[in-house]
């Protein structure tokens, strides 16, 4: 399943073979095992045609993986989540999901534990486009609630994609199993300044 | 000093409050020449990042012998990279502690602590270059599960200030937003967020920090210009 709007230009079918088998190859193996030579078996390509397809070569190739594999995150959070038309659902519901689907992602979980120097940098890489789409759904949703005033709706969207994200990846202290605990983190506190009640 | 003492991480057996008095004790009783290596490391790193600084190159820095550096630092370039972390923070919780001690009211508070905390990020020879050129080094420390530690720290260095202003059982939450809202604008800056400007880091916390900080089922006791409709 791939997110329609976020797809490269150049999303030929031989690019998108090359790249679902190099998360394959990392699924099984981890990251610092995975080579060009690897994937392209995978793929049933021959590696000319990986090194043509990308020119930076492994790193280029496990950078791409890693991206895809972030889409298509996000695009099973969308499908977990449903339709949303209010900012406050849209919070509560994404928060738990996300949560959820992070704790069952066990390639990332075992790459975080294992090589977390390999993951963690090309993670952050890609973030700045994902905040990008987070701030775009918050602030669609944003411009039809009524705001306290003096509330900037783009402003707000960024600061709540950021904090967001903060908190799907680093839940802390706050539990994102318990319906309450987030419904008073979403009213009570992230949305306090924001949602004119 | 602080309300309560926060529960000891996992990781360090002493309340993390005392690892931060610890921090900024360290960099001021420091002697002569561990303080010299520091600047000296922190030369060399703004200068070539952390990677390619040797304990060698910040002996030449520092005009003394390499015996003398690895005397010093016989835990080597680590070792003093480690120190020279806990040096500047140190140096920076110093600094800023009068400043916050000095505030009247909770949004005063927070306003001078997030544009310190901004300001150093984006300032700092070192830290700021190594944030841009070397993010693979830092990152790693603030992702996922390891970010615990640091909002466990940051939640240390607030308690004695949001202490002041808040009821007890808010002061934990609070810093853990505070700090959260902190790191993502020091990694990566929006363009409402200036840390050079007071007004745009006063309309941050006035509009949305504010009313998150005191949730409306407890009375707001922030500051006493301002206006609340809470019950």
């Amino acid at each position: 399943m791939r997110a329609a709007e976020a797809v490269p230009d150049d999303a030929s079918p031989t690019r998108c073979r090359i790249v679902d088998a190099a998360y394959a190859c990392i699924a099984r193996d981890g990251i610092g095992a995975a080579t060009v030579e690897g994937i392209a078996r995978e793929a049933g390509v021959a590696r000319a045609t990986v090194y043509r397809t990308f020119p930076g070569g492994r790193d280029e190739l496990v950078s791409a993986a890693v991206t895809q594999a972030v889409i298509d995150f996000f695009a099973g959070l969308r499908a977990d989540i449903g339709e949303v038309d209010d900012v406050t659902t849209l919070l509560e519901r994404g928060l738990v999901a996300a949560r959820r689907r992070l704790d069952r992602h066990e390639v990332l979980q075992r790459a975080l534990q294992d090589e977390a120097d390999q993951i963690v940098p090309r993670l952050a890489t890609v973030m700045p486009t994902v905040v990008d789409l987070l701030r775009a759904d918050l602030a669609e949703r944003l411009a039809r609630e009524r705001l306290r005033p003096g509330v900037d709706v783009a402003e707000a969207a960024d600061l709540l994609a950021r904090l967001s994200l903060s908190l799907i990846g680093s839940p802390g202290r706050w539990d994102m199993d318990d319906p309450d605990a987030v419904r008073r983190l979403v009213r009570g506190r992230l949305l306090a300044g924001v949602l004119d009640t | 000093m602080s309300q309560a003492v926060p529960a000891p991480s996992a990781v360090d057996r002493e309340p993390l409050d005392a690892v931060v008095d610890r921090w900024a004790a360290e960099f001021v009783e420091s002697d002569d020449a561990e303080r010299h290596l520091v600047e000296a490391a922190l030369v060399c790193i703004a200068r070539w990042g952390v990677r390619k600084t040797s304990l060698d190159d910040i002996a030449r820095e520092a005009g003394v012998s390499r015996a003398t550096a690895y005397r010093v630092f016989p835990g080597g370039k680590d070792r003093l990279v480690e120190v020279v972390f806990r040096h500047e923070a140190g140096r920076f919780l110093r600094a800023v502690e009068d400043e916050l001690r000095a505030a009247g009211t909770l949004d005063e508070l927070m306003v001078t602590g997030i544009t310190a905390v901004l300001r150093l990020a984006a300032d700092h020879p070192v830290l700021g270059a190594v944030i841009e050129h070397e993010p693979e080094l830092v990152l790693p420390h603030f992702a996922f599960h390891q970010l615990d530690r640091v909002l466990a720290v940051a939640e240390a260095v607030c308690w004695p200030h949001l202490g002041r202003f808040l009821p007890p059982h808010e002061v934990a939450p609070a810093a853990d937003l505070l700090a959260r809202v902190v790191l993502t604008h020091a990694f990566r800056p929006a363009a409402w967020v200036d840390a050079n400007d007071p007004a745009s880091v006063r309309r941050l916390v006035d509009t949305y920090l504010l009313p998150a900080l005191t949730p409306s089922t407890i009375p707001a006791t922030a500051t006493p210009a301002q206006e609340t409709s809470t019950p």
